[in-house]
């Protein structure tokens, strides 16, 4: 008995309709009324029927309930995965998509990676530098380093971050706050001995520093406060794991080796666990105690026993752990109160009146972050890290702000496409989803090679920017893997919103019939917006670029008077042995001839004082002249034979120190062309003489040599040379001036004269140009940051301009024809679309200018003899954007000129 | 005689079998399959119409019969199952298994019963 109906083809269907409470109690009730039809028909009254057919039934209610929960329950599990199965087809379909235009694709991968890359990259280099705590450091939150300060004028106390020993004990001895306090300082000394003594790393630290970290030793123990007690600690050294592992192998059986440090054999008790360096960003090769190493430190100084006493020798850096319950404030007063107490126990140490109270001094101590670039006494490296965060946050705003302009592009030319969609039944949300999953994809693509370019210039950048500092992680840390995705997705939503914007004001029918021909008004107006904030944003970093570049080239083309870049200053470090001063002598003759036999020596010349380093400067006497009118600083340099020649530093008159100026001739001195004229301006200074003291020999003038300047900010100097065999400099060094850039031959020239020297002394080389301009760094930094960071922009930027330019052709075609068709030549064609672009690039020149002016002031402290409005810098990047917005141009514009009004007007 | 006393219980799990037998002659919607199963049981099977309703629903989800909202002739809005592929294949596989468990289980019953009728 089949009744006949409406038969349709079932078939596992992916869309089921949904199954709700209605549709339940529908069928339960037809079929009660069904059964109720049949038992009436066969004779039942309706009543009976009715209630025969609930009975037959079984629990309505129950089943009704079951059911539709079922129901439920199934509904959401087939929309999940029918929710799953539309996702799916989006990113295939997205992918397709993105196989079948090669060209776009690569455009937009290629920007997103930029962007992301670099800011992956920046983020591993900030992670570092100021969101790392130290390893193994327990509660980094609760640990600090103490920074002490006092304002005095002529107050010679240590002031911020260096204290002294003593400092050390009184805090301990007032300061309530802490659970632990220790010291610590970093320094290099020299391991080993003889042609295998190299210099490494090594911290001093209190025995009460392992306690406030918390870590365990890998091998062996950490020293005990018994180990390091005044006046002189038990020489035992905890390994770095890095060093242990580099120079003993990581055996085993390292425990109670001896090891050369500094002066001293140090016993080994123990090694740090893997990636521990104490607080230091750089790797340390061991640890000792504070009271052990210190008189190493001190002796070679002349300070000798002092530093245990006085209140002066400040070196030190207080860490302390504060007591869990104890906030930082009432702590840092703690400390201030500690800090006070120190000094009014130091007043009775000095002489009456040279310690003013704490409180004119305004005492204080502050507990800053265990982090020393998020404290007060910042590094270089770590602000220039926060500028480039900014820039690459920017340039990372332009690439999705690029990625924007082509995914909305793309979409106004797909407008009859997605037209037809949309009349055809696909819901509007449905087409929404399909562009976030394409421009999701894009985004991802893009983050995963903008990891490949974290991972490459990470590398550089690190390189860059903080070359000692030891990275424990790979480049491709797991956050910095994570950032970037985040970042791709963000801008994968933030990219995908513009097209679906254009979307959503889609006419169907409109776009049915002009078959996305039709100008689209308010889309351009984002484009042409978009466009303007790129423009401003590469004149930004570009502007950026062009003053550091500028300031570096000044610093680099300022007249020194010398050539530090040939120079390497190599010094001899007795370590303990005595050396005297004629045996001494006779050792620095020695390491003269031997460095004169290394290949790519030119000259090498005894010194005593180094340009922007170390420097002897007084008053100098000379006959016939009034004191009172040399009222002027001389620097003075006992030096030998060849210095000038070594130094780069021309002979303009007479002679130089040569080897015939011995003890018992003639004393003579050369004096700089600014020396020689402030003291006699109007006269010949060959053959006069000058004294350095009022009872001394008076050194005659036998030469007058160029200038030398003492310092970035300051004049000529005013110098005067003397022979180093008549005026005794046993502290003397050693230039020695190489064929090529010096930096390549620090260490085999050290290699060569450490050959010479006796027993534990010990040579170190390094560069003039080393000493001579730190400063420089920070300039060079600058300028290579941001040229790299400018030109990425202007790439991102080019990019985004020919592809609008070349849309916007590409939409008339048929307008352009109509022109060609009544007359215009090709030359005006090029010129109508080149001069399009280059308006809309000049209004975001306009923005980016007025910006850079705005930011100027912020800027010029950190420039070398720029004015931060430079009009040279200015004209020039405004300049340069204006050629790259003609020939971004081009192309398109060129491509416009050759179309062929019959075709254009034809197509459709 | 009453009806209910003939009614048999059915045994768990073959009620799934039956409706996919019973769709297997076209689709139906509930109340046709409960009057297809009480006609060609001659009145001998016993459900309960919910727990054809829970039997029913449970196949869909397994994807053993699929199901559409219809209208009947009597122009009623009405639930119609029809059996898919699946379906089928398992219809075929429960019926052959079905049917070789109740030979063994009659082979062993009539057995005895010939054991008891021969003593």
């Amino acid at each position: 008995m089949l009744p006949s109906r409406a038969r349709r083809f079932f078939r596992l269907a992916i869309h089921r309709p949904a199954l709700t409470e209605q549709d339940v109690d529908a069928e339960i009730a037809f079929h009660l009324e069904a059964r109720v039809a049949q038992l009436v028909a066969r004779g039942m009254s309706p009543d009976a029927a009715r209630s025969e057919a609930q009975r037959r039934f079984g629990n309505v209610e129950l089943a009704r309930h079951t059911l539709t929960s079922g129901a439920a329950r199934r509904e959401t599990r087939m929309e999940l995965r029918e929710f799953i199965g539309n996702v799916a087809q989006d990113f295939r379909y997205a992918a397709r998509g993105m196989r079948k235009n090669p060209g776009f694709t690569a455009a937009v991968v290629l920007t997103l990676a930029l962007g992301t890359g670099a800011n992956a990259t920046m983020f591993g280099v900030v992670d570092r530098l100021l969101l790392q705590p130290p390893a193994y450091l327990r509660s980094p939150d609760e640990v600090h380093r103490v920074y002490l300060t006092a304002n005095g004028d002529n107050f010679g106390t240590m002031i911020g971050t260096n204290q002294s020993y003593r400092r050390y004990q009184d805090l301990i001895q007032h300061a309530r706050s802490a659970s632990e306090i220790a010291a610590h300082y970093q320094t290099e000394f020299v391991f080993g001995s003889g042609e295998a003594a190299h210099e490494e790393r090594t911290g001093l630290v209190t025995a009460s520093f392992w306690p406030l970290f918390g870590v365990q030793p890998a091998l062996g123990r950490f020293f005990t406060s018994a180990e390091d007690q005044l006046p002189q600690g038990t020489p035992v050294a905890v390994l770095g794991y890095g060093y242990w592992q580099s120079h003993f192998g990581g055996a085993r059986d390292v425990l109670g080796k001896p090891i050369r440090i500094g002066r001293s054999d140090y016993t080994i008790i123990g090694v740090a666990p893997r990636g521990f360096n104490g607080i230091s960003l750089r790797s340390v090769a061991a640890f000792v105690p504070i009271t052990a190493g210190g008189a190493d430190i001190f002796a070679e100084m002349g300070i000798g026993d002092r530093w245990r006493e006085s209140y002066r020798v400040g070196w030190l850096q207080t860490l302390v752990r504060r007591k869990p319950n104890v906030s930082v404030e009432a702590a840092s007063a703690d400390f201030t109160n500690a800090y006070r107490l120190s000094l009014e126990a130091q007043r009775p140490t000095e002489p009456p009146g040279r310690v003013p109270g704490p409180d004119s001094l305004r005492a204080r101590a502050e507990l800053a972050s265990i982090i020393e670039d998020r404290g007060p006494r910042r590094s270089q490296e770590a602000t220039v890290a926060v500028w480039l965060v900014g820039v690459s946050v920017l340039v990372l705003l332009m690439a999705c702000a690029n990625v924007a302009n082509l995914l909305v592009a793309r979409a106004i030319r797909r407008r009859r496409e997605i037209a037809v969609r949309l009349a055809v039944g696909v819901s509007r949300g449905r087409l929404l989803t399909q562009l976030l999953a394409e421009s999701t994809l894009l985004a991802i693509v893009g983050g995963a090679v903008g990891v490949l370019i974290a991972q490459w210039g990470g590398g550089l950048l690190r390189g860059l920017l903080l070359p000692d500092v030891e990275w424990t992680a790979a480049a491709l840390d797991p956050r910095v893997i994570i950032v970037t995705v985040l970042l791709a997705l963000a801008a994968g939503l933030i990219t995908g919103l513009a097209p679906m914007r254009q979307l959503a004001r889609t006419d169907v029918v409109s776009d049915l019939r002009t078959g996305g021909r039709g100008a689209s008004l308010s889309g351009s107006r984002m484009r042409r917006a978009l466009l303007v904030l790129q423009g401003a944003i590469s004149v930004v970093l570009l502007i950026g670029a062009g003053l550091f570049v500028r300031s570096f080239h000044n610093v680099r083309s300022l007249d020194l008077g010398f050539q530090p870049e040939h120079v390497i200053v190599a010094e001899l470090s007795a370590r303990g042995t005595s050396i005297d001063s004629a045996r001494r002598i006779e050792i620095m003759d020695r390491l003269r001839e031997r460095s004169l036999t290394v290949p790519g020596v030119q000259h090498a010349a005894h010194t005593l004082t180094i340009p922007f380093g170390i420097e002897w400067n007084q008053y100098l006497r000379v006959p016939g002249i009034d004191t009172a009118s040399l009222r002027d600083l001389f620097y003075i340099n006992p030096v030998g034979p060849g210095y000038f020649e070594t130094m780069g530093t021309p002979l303009i008159r007479g002679r130089q120190i040569a080897d015939g100026d011995r003890t018992g001739g003639l004393p003579v001195a050369v004096l700089s062309q600014a020396a020689a004229r402030r003291i006699w301006p109007s006269e010949d200074p060959l053959g006069k003489c000058v004294k350095l003291e009022t009872d001394g020999p008076c050194y005659i003038v036998v030469g007058i040599s160029g200038d030398i300047r003492a310092g970035f900010n300051e004049g000529p100097g005013r110098h005067v040379y003397v022979a180093s065999a008549q005026v005794p400099a046993p502290d003397s060094r050693l230039f020695i001036r190489t064929r090529g850039e010096a930096a390549t031959q620090t260490e085999a020239v050290r290699r060569a004269l450490q050959e010479v020297v006796p027993g534990f002394a010990y040579v170190s080389t390094r560069t003039l140009e080393g000493i001579v301009a730190p400063e420089m760094r920070s300039w060079r930094l600058g300028a290579t940051m941001f040229t790299i960071f400018g030109v990425l922009a202007l790439v991102v930027a080019a990019i985004g301009l020919y592809s609008v330019v070349a849309y916007d052709v590409s939409q008339r075609t048929r307008e352009l024809g109509v022109r060609v068709a009544l007359g215009a030549n090709a030359k005006a064609v090029v010129g109508l679309v080149v001069g399009e672009g280059v308006r809309v690039v000049l209004v975001g020149l306009a923005l980016g200018t007025a910006v850079a002016l705005s930011l100027a002031s912020r800027v010029s402290p950190l420039l070398y003899q720029v004015s931060a409005k430079d009009p040279v810098t200015y004209a020039g990047v405004v300049g340069v954007l204006l050629v790259v917005a003609i020939v971004a141009s081009l192309a398109p514009a060129l491509r416009a000129a050759r179309v062929d009004p019959n075709v254009a007007l034809r197509a459709d | 005689m009453s009806a209910a006393s003939d009614q048999l219980a059915l045994v768990k799990g073959t009620l799934d079998v039956l409706v996919l037998k019973a769709l297997s002659w076209g689709p139906m919607h509930g109340f046709e399959i409960t009057t297809w199963l009480e006609d060609n049981s001659g009145g001998a099977l016993d459900v309960d119409d919910s727990a054809l309703y829970h039997a029913l629903h449970r196949m869909e989800e397994r994807r053993l019969i699929a199901a559409e909202w219809g209208v009947t002739e009597n122009n009623r809005r009405a639930r119609y199952y029809g059996v898919t592929s699946a379906g089928r294949a398992h219809l075929r596989a429960e019926t052959a298994r079905w049917l070789r468990y109740s030979e063994m289980v009659s082979g062993i019953l009539t057995a005895a019963s010939r054991t008891a009728a021969a003593r």
